[in-house]
């Protein structure tokens, strides 16, 4: 077995700063990034490089934390340390802002389309997190801030076929929300990490659930249906989710992002020793016993801090990393199994 | 003594120099590496204009640095802001391949585990190092004692 | 006459109704030129000035005034009473016309007023203007009355009694223009000092002036008319301390200003405490001496601040000072016992404590009191040194003791303000056998700390009379002595070295006898046998004592009963190592001279020490080079040390030293001696002379190169004495100099021979004679550089180079030729990387000849005159020289402005940078660091014309930061730390860039160089960033 992970390319992206985050658009030919230097850019690749194809107009008084498109691939939301979310869309050859989302209370940490494309989810350091809800005419509509996490939230990410809703906090914890009467709720709080947690991914049935940590730990959550009959206690309506599996040892450092594989099921992380990893699942992995092992180690895949990781969604095995020291790089992995 | 009223650092007990003596330019060899080291660390936070005790660990081959700090006041609300400060100071002063760690030396705040964790969270620091108030007390500390 | 009252009638006319304010010129003209009076002036006013209209009364007025302020010279005593009177009475009309009275009062008051009219001028203004309703302008006009009033009818205003105090604190009561505070405080400050009689009206006189106190006071941005706070400050300091009869308001202020939380305020009441003690007696002190002193003593005890500290200790001394100053008989009432009591008992008890908290405050506040005077410090002093003994007895702690031992030094240290007067004996007389127990013990201390302090305390002692006794001087040259021998530690060293030198200066046959004899027998011990493990170590030890012992030689050896004990054991230094019966390293011979050198240097007896080296140092040196020059001419010979060329060069310094203080007579005689020597071989001076003749040092002899560089001994004598010495035979000597210069093939010697030539032609009177010498020598030169295959082409320039400086810093029209033809090699293909650090020598002091001290002709700012007269030359043949002939030319530049003084460099910066730019870029080092020690000093303080070039300049520097040099990589730092002080706005387009660049020296392998990249990077990350 002699899985690969290699460079197919690797460009300064925002030179003099960090680059905090990269998302693909759903065909998988663009990606936007964000960073320390207030700026969006968004590549594409031309012939054997990769380009700046836009760089969007100065929106964002502070740090732009992340960006994510919108499941038509029109649209680009972006999350702000000055307390706003930004909407672009492309208007003639350029993108503009389109609206502006207001009302947390400081930094946006997140932001998150639902796969319907008609809400967007955000949560900020103010420990919140609100949910809009978008109508024919673009207009956004704030349709419920939850106050559920104790402290600062850093992700959110929505279910990838169900309305259901992930968001993952500095408290330690990840909660799971749905919507009931109009209001937007907490339905379940999943405890075991033991320091911030700082990302999300779900498989691609959306079963289980991957989170990433501080702790230098990630765990595999997935719905347990029987919870709510061995302890008896919560609501009919409230979800069961356990961990299944926890990767330790592996990362040296925080690990800063999660993703997983739409094509492929590897599970790639984003950690603070500068590394990149790729983890697939063994395949005597059952229903019942869930085991994932290290397939490849990039040890210096960056020379900083790895921050986001995400896979190319058309293309298996194309992985976008990025990091503070401003760089973006494009790995193919290759596995043998 | 009658009339005083904070008198708390009128002596204050002054730390020695080490010995070493430093080479002149003129005398240094060129070729010979030297190596980042504990002290050389401590005596850049040394210019800090926030005066605390501090233990440093320097491993330069593994590109990591530790700082353990104590509050000189057990519940010093400032004792975030003097964390910030130094590690604001590790961040400029260190080469970009190092890890830096800054800590409450173990046992000496009130609230140590809440300092730390906000000291550790990258993307809080990010965060409050563009909020300009903080920024402009950290800048103070730093700005370099004339 | 009809015509002129017309004409004067016409201008009243125009100006009046016409409102051409340009005629009252006219009239004035008028008037000087005496077409019209004043009084005629008057009368063809008469209409306008009866006129209902108010305006038109004003506007007659005005033209009145307007005139009188050009002519008021001219007018007679009557014409001013008459028209005194006049104004007076427009005083009381309308209020429009005011401001123009009080300008036809003010060109009044600056002619002679018959007696009567200033009382009556001041009268009708006390009474019928309100001053303060006024503008600015006439506020003003009012004050210059009063000052011109006061300074020519003194006696009359102060016959109106406070009368005139009175009215003036009216006047001046809610000034706010800091304009005519300053006038105001002017006539506050006259009617003081000038004894104005301020009747019941003291305390209004101190409020109308004390409410300003402090003064707060920002000049707007480009203020145009310059008042600065201090102005304010210094002429309000000035009335308020002015008198004791302000003293029981001004006190109670000064304390409760004291306490203010503006430190400026602060700093203000302080200074202004210690200006009024100067005037005041202790009966005005009195009763607020308590209140002060609880707020000086908290000033001291709690400030942060420096300032504060430094101004509360001046104002102490200042209270101590008046009180011993007015107080004359110390009776049981003494004021200054009693304020010295009341310190006493505040601060002696913090000394006795364990934890010494507070013992710096209350020592500086005790020596501040105790430096007022003999008396205060008599008092003083006696009750704090046994307490300090005591504590410092009763200490464990080697800290602790050292704490104490610098307090202790502080009253020791003498202070002009409080010695002994005649007849008196010092404060310390009666401690002097504890104080030197005290101080030989912490002698035997381990501590660096104490040590040192205690050598400071010894120095102290000695030099105050009577308190160092012959056996204590003794026995502190015995303590000297064994730390020279035994300590190692430089701050140690250094401090033995300094005290030794003013003991020895002061008791000079204690160290004859204690200290000499120790250290020659130390110099002389033999190195221990090698081979012992430990030996490498033991040996650099060794060294180390004996560098230590001849440094300490030279140290104490400014007196001549000493320096003819101490430079014989040098002189026989040199001769054992000649003759290899005492082995000492090179290092350690060159030591040797350099401490005769210090010796020679600092003689303080010249005249003895002199005829010393004249009559028996010199000729040893001489004798011993000539002595080892031939000796080792023979086969396999030892090589002697005195033929390496480092000693010989300090030799050079110990000879020129000596040579250039010479008394004239002595002066003649050596030089006369030093050339017959080496033109005649006559040796009958040197005092070993079996010497085989016939000598011949100055002849070119290609295998004695070791007798040929004698010839910088030679120059020693010849180039250091004084212009009016007559150097015989010297047209000889031109010519064999010439000669050997530029045939010998000896660097050391050649080199040697041109800077004596040079140092020769340097001091020759101008004239036919020189020139036409110097003409021979120059077409010598030439001929051999336009030689291309000539193998002395080196040995030209090198003498070019030479004789182009000693004629350069002279100004002699000649070195226009000679600079031209240095220029010109510029270009040559084997010469130019000389020619081009040529400059560099040209530009800069030589150590050993063409410098002040060896009496050369030297003008000040020869290095501006030669840029200015070269700088185009420069720039031209940079342009058209060749693409790889262009870095000399910007080597030689930047040679060139790295000596000019900066504000030269300033001037020229415009015009230089572009070059100095692409000097950065030249890829040789030395140019680069020569380049970048041009620019740093000009960054910190920056020029505009930097800006247009501010881009390529950080990009320069920035390549520079990872040089593989490590010192072109902290200089290239350093100037871009130095750079981040330009106005922000300039920077800050860099600012991103420069950050990510400078992480890259951050990892530099060198700590120096990290540290200015650390330094660096810090300021450009704080650029246009809060809470820089």
């Amino acid at each position: 077995m002699k899985d690969t992970l290699n460079v197919l390319h690797k460009f300064n992206a925002h030179p003099d700063s960090r680059c905090w985050y990269v998302a693909w658009n759903p065909t998988g030919t663009l990606l936007a990034s964000c960073g320390g230097d207030r700026t969006i850019r968004i590549w594409a690749r031309e012939g054997d490089s990769w380009e700046c194809r836009f760089l969007l107009p100065e929106g964002h008084q502070r740090t732009v934390r992340k960006v994510a498109w919108s499941p038509c691939g029109r649209y680009l939301a972006s999350a702000s340390f000055d307390a706003t979310t930004c909407i672009w869309g492309k208007k003639g050859d350029d993108f503009e802002c389109l609206t502006v989302l207001e009302g947390h209370e400081n930094e946006v940490k997140c932001v998150a389309w639902a796969p319907s494309g008609s809400l967007l989810a955000t949560c900020s350091r103010d420990k919140s997190v609100w949910v809009w809800e978008v109508d024919e005419e673009d207009e956004y509509e704030c349709v419920s801030v939850v106050n559920a996490h104790t402290q600062d939230v850093k992700h959110v990410i929505w279910h990838p076929t169900q309305e259901l809703l992930a968001s993952a906090s500095y408290d330690n914890t990840v909660r799971l929300y749905r919507e009931e009467d109009d209001d937007w709720v907490c339905k379940a709080t999943l405890e075991g990490h033991a320091a911030t947690v700082w990302s999300l991914a779900f498989d691609p049935s959306g079963q289980r659930l991957a989170s990433c940590s501080d702790d230098r730990t990630v765990k595999i959550w997935k719905e347990s249906h029987s919870a709510s009959e061995e302890d008896g206690a919560g609501t009919s309506s409230d979800l069961h989710w356990k961990c299944i599996c926890t990767l330790s040892g592996f990362h040296s450092r925080a690990i800063y992002d999660v993703s997983w594989c739409q094509q492929t099921g590897a599970l790639a992380t984003a950690c603070g020793d500068d590394g990149v990893r790729v983890f697939k699942e063994d395949t005597n992995s059952g229903p019942h016993q869930t085991i994932f092992s290290l397939s490849v180690h990039m040890p210096k895949a960056h020379s900083q801090d790895v921050n986001c990781v995400a896979w190319n969604p058309k293309e298996a095995g194309v992985l976008a990393s990025c990091s503070d020291d401003g760089t973006i790089v494009i790995w193919r992995y290759q596995s043998d199994t | 003594m009658s009339g005083g009223t904070h008198l708390d650092n009128a002596n204050p007990v002054i730390y020695q120099r080490s010995g070493e003596r430093v080479l002149t330019v003129e005398e240094e060899d060129e070729d010979i590496v030297d190596p980042i080291d504990d002290r050389e660390i401590f005596v850049t936070l040394e210019d800090l204009n926030v005066v605390e005790q501090m233990r440093v660990n320097v491993d330069d081959q593994g590109s990591t640095v530790s700082v353990e700090f104590t509050p000189t006041i057990p519940h010093c609300s400032m004792a975030t802001l003097i964390g910030l400060s130094i590690k604001v100071k590790l961040l400029r002063s260190l080469p970009n391949r190092f890890k830096i760690d800054v800590h409450i030396t173990p046992g000496t705040h009130a609230s140590e585990d809440a300092v730390n964790k906000q000291l550790a969270d990258k993307e809080r620091v990010a965060a409050a190092l563009e909020n300009s108030q903080l920024l402009e007390v950290v800048n103070q500390c730093l700005a370099a004692k004339i | 006459m009809a015509a002129n009252r017309d004409v004067l009638l016409g201008l009243v006319e125009e100006f009046v109704s016409g409102q051409q304010d340009s005629k009252a010129a006219e009239t004035a003209t008028g008037v000087k030129t005496g077409q019209f009076t004043v009084l005629e002036l008057v009368e063809a006013l008469g209409l306008s000035l009866t006129s209902p209209e108010p305006q038109t009364r004003g506007r007659g007025v005005q033209l009145l005034s307007l005139v009188l302020q050009e002519c008021y010279a001219n007018l007679s005593e009557s014409e001013v009473e008459v028209l005194i009177a006049f104004y007076e009475n427009r005083l009381k009309d309308h209020y429009a016309i005011t401001p123009h009275v009080l300008q036809g009062i003010n060109a009044l008051t600056k002619c002679t007023l018959p007696s009567g009219l200033s009382i009556s001028i001041l009268r009708s203004l006390f009474q019928d203007v309100h001053v303060q309703s006024l503008m600015l302008k006439e506020r003003s006009c009012v004050y210059n009355i009063l000052i011109n009033l006061m300074a020519s009818q003194e006696e009359e205003l102060k016959g109106l009694g406070a009368d005139f105090v009175f009215g003036f604190v009216q006047a001046m009561d809610g000034e706010r223009d800091p304009r005519n505070l300053l006038l105001a405080f002017q006539i506050a400050h006259s009617i003081i000092y000038r004894g104005y009689e301020l009747g019941k009206f003291t305390e209004e006189l101190f409020e109308v002036t004390s409410c300003y106190f402090p003064i707060d006071f920002t000049p707007p941005p480009n203020d145009p008319h310059g008042i600065t706070q201090e102005d304010l400050i210094m002429s309000l300091r000035a009335v308020l301390t002015g008198t004791p009869r302000f003293a029981e308001y001004l006190l109670p202020l000064i304390i409760e200003k004291i306490d203010s939380d503006v430190q400026s305020a602060k700093l203000d009441s302080l200074q202004t405490l210690t200006a009024c003690t100067a005037v005041y007696t202790h009966k005005d002190l009195a009763e607020f001496l308590s209140g002060l002193w609880t707020s000086l003593r908290r000033e001291v005890f709690q400030t942060a601040s420096e300032k504060v500290e430094t101004a509360s200790l001046s104002s102490l001394k200042a209270l101590a000072a008046c009180l011993s100053r007015s107080v004359q008989k110390s009776d049981s009432d003494d004021a200054l016992q009693s304020f010295l009591d009341l310190v006493l008992t505040d601060c002696k008890h913090h000394l006795c404590e364990p934890d010494l908290k507070l013992v710096w405050p209350s020592a500086k506040i005790l020596q501040a009191v105790a430096s007022a005077s003999y008396r205060a410090s008599h008092k003083i002093t006696g009750a704090v040194v046994p307490v300090l003994l005591e504590q410092y007895k009763n200490s464990t702690q080697c800290a602790q003791r050292r704490t104490l031992l610098e307090v202790v030094q502080g009253f020791v240290q003498p202070v002009q303000s409080s010695l002994p007067g005649e007849g008196d004996e010092s404060v310390l007389s009666g401690f002097q056998e504890p104080l030197c127990s005290l101080v030989f013990s912490a002698l035997c201390e381990s501590s660096t700390g104490l040590q040192v302090t205690a050598t400071r305390v010894l120095t102290a002692l000695g030099q105050q009379p009577g308190l160092l006794s012959v056996p204590d001087v003794e026995l502190a040259a015995d303590h000297l002595t064994r730390l020279v021998l035994e300590e190692e530690e430089s701050e140690v060293c250094s401090a033995v070295l300094e005290c030794s030198g003013s003991l020895a200066r002061l008791f000079p046959t204690a160290f004859v006898s204690k200290m000499i004899p120790k250290l020659k027998e130390e110099i002389f011990s033999e190195p221990m046998e090698q081979g012992e493990s430990n030996a490498p170590k033991q040996a650099h030890s060794q060294q180390a004592v004996r560098q230590r012992c001849l440094k300490t030689l030279a140290a104490v050896s400014s007196k001549a009963s000493v320096a003819q004990e101490s430079a014989p054991i040098l002189l026989e230094v040199l001769s054992s190592a000649h003759s290899g019966s005492c082995s000492f390293s090179l290092e350690e011979v060159v030591s040797a001279c350099h401490s005769l050198q210090r010796i020679a240097a600092q003689a303080q007896d010249t005249e003895d020490v002199g005829r010393f080296f004249h009559d028996i140092i010199i000729p040893r040196l001489l004798g011993l080079a000539v002595q080892a020059a031939l000796h080792g001419e023979g086969e396999g010979a030892r090589n002697s040390p005195l033929t390496e060329e480092s000693v010989l060069f300090s030799l050079v310094l110990v000879m020129s030293t000596a040579c250039g203080r010479l008394q004239s007579q002595l002066a003649i005689l050596t030089a006369s001696r030093a050339v017959s020597l080496f033109l005649d071989g006559d040796v009958s001076f040197l005092p070993e002379n079996d010497l085989p003749s016939p000598l011949q040092l100055l002849k070119k002899q290609s295998e004695a190169w070791r007798q040929s560089q004698l010839v910088c001994l030679l120059m020693a004598c010849v180039c250091s004495m004084p212009r009016s010495v007559e150097i015989p035979q010297i047209d000889r000597l031109f010519c064999e100099l010439e000669e050997l210069s530029c045939t010998c093939t000896h660097p050391f010697a050649y080199t040697s021979a041109a800077k004596c030539f040079a140092g020769l032609v340097n001091k020759r009177p101008g004239g036919e004679e020189l020139d036409s010498m110097l003409e021979r020598t120059m077409k010598r030169i030439s001929s051999e550089l336009d030689c291309a295959s000539s193998s002395f082409r080196v040995q030209a320039f090198t003498l070019l180079l030479w004789v182009t400086k000693a004629l350069l810093i002279r100004y002699h029209p000649l070195s226009t030729v000679l600079t031209d033809k240095l220029f010109s090699l510029l270009k040559d293909s084997e010469l130019s990387g000389a020619a081009a650090n040529g400059f560099s020598l040209i530009m800069s002091d030589t150590e050993d000849v063409l410098n002040r001290a060896c009496h050369a002709d030297l003008r000040i700012m020869y290095r501006q005159r030669f840029f200015t007269e070269n700088s185009a030359k420069l720039f031209q043949g940079f342009n058209s020289a060749e693409k790889d002939r262009k870095s000399g030319y910007l080597k030689a530049l930047s040679h060139i402005v790295n000596h000019l003084p900066r504000q030269v460099q300033i001037t020229e910066l415009p015009a230089l940078l572009p070059l100095l730019l692409e000097a950065l870029s030249c890829t040789e080092q030395g140019v680069q660091l020569s380049t970048l020690s041009c620019l740093h000093p000009i960054l910190t303080d920056p020029p505009p014309a930097l800006t247009p070039h501010l881009d390529s300049l950080v990009s320069h520097l920035l390549a520079l930061t990872t040089s593989t040099v490590m010192n072109v990589r902290i200089a290239s730092l350093r100037c871009l730390h130095a750079l981040s002080r330009l106005p922000e706005h300039m920077l800050l387009p860099f600012r991103a860039r420069v950050i990510r660049a400078l992480a890259v020296p951050l990892d530099d392998k060198k700590r120096l160089v990290r540290k200015e990249a650390v330094l660096a990077r810090a300021e450009w990350f704080l650029l246009g960033s809060p809470g820089r």
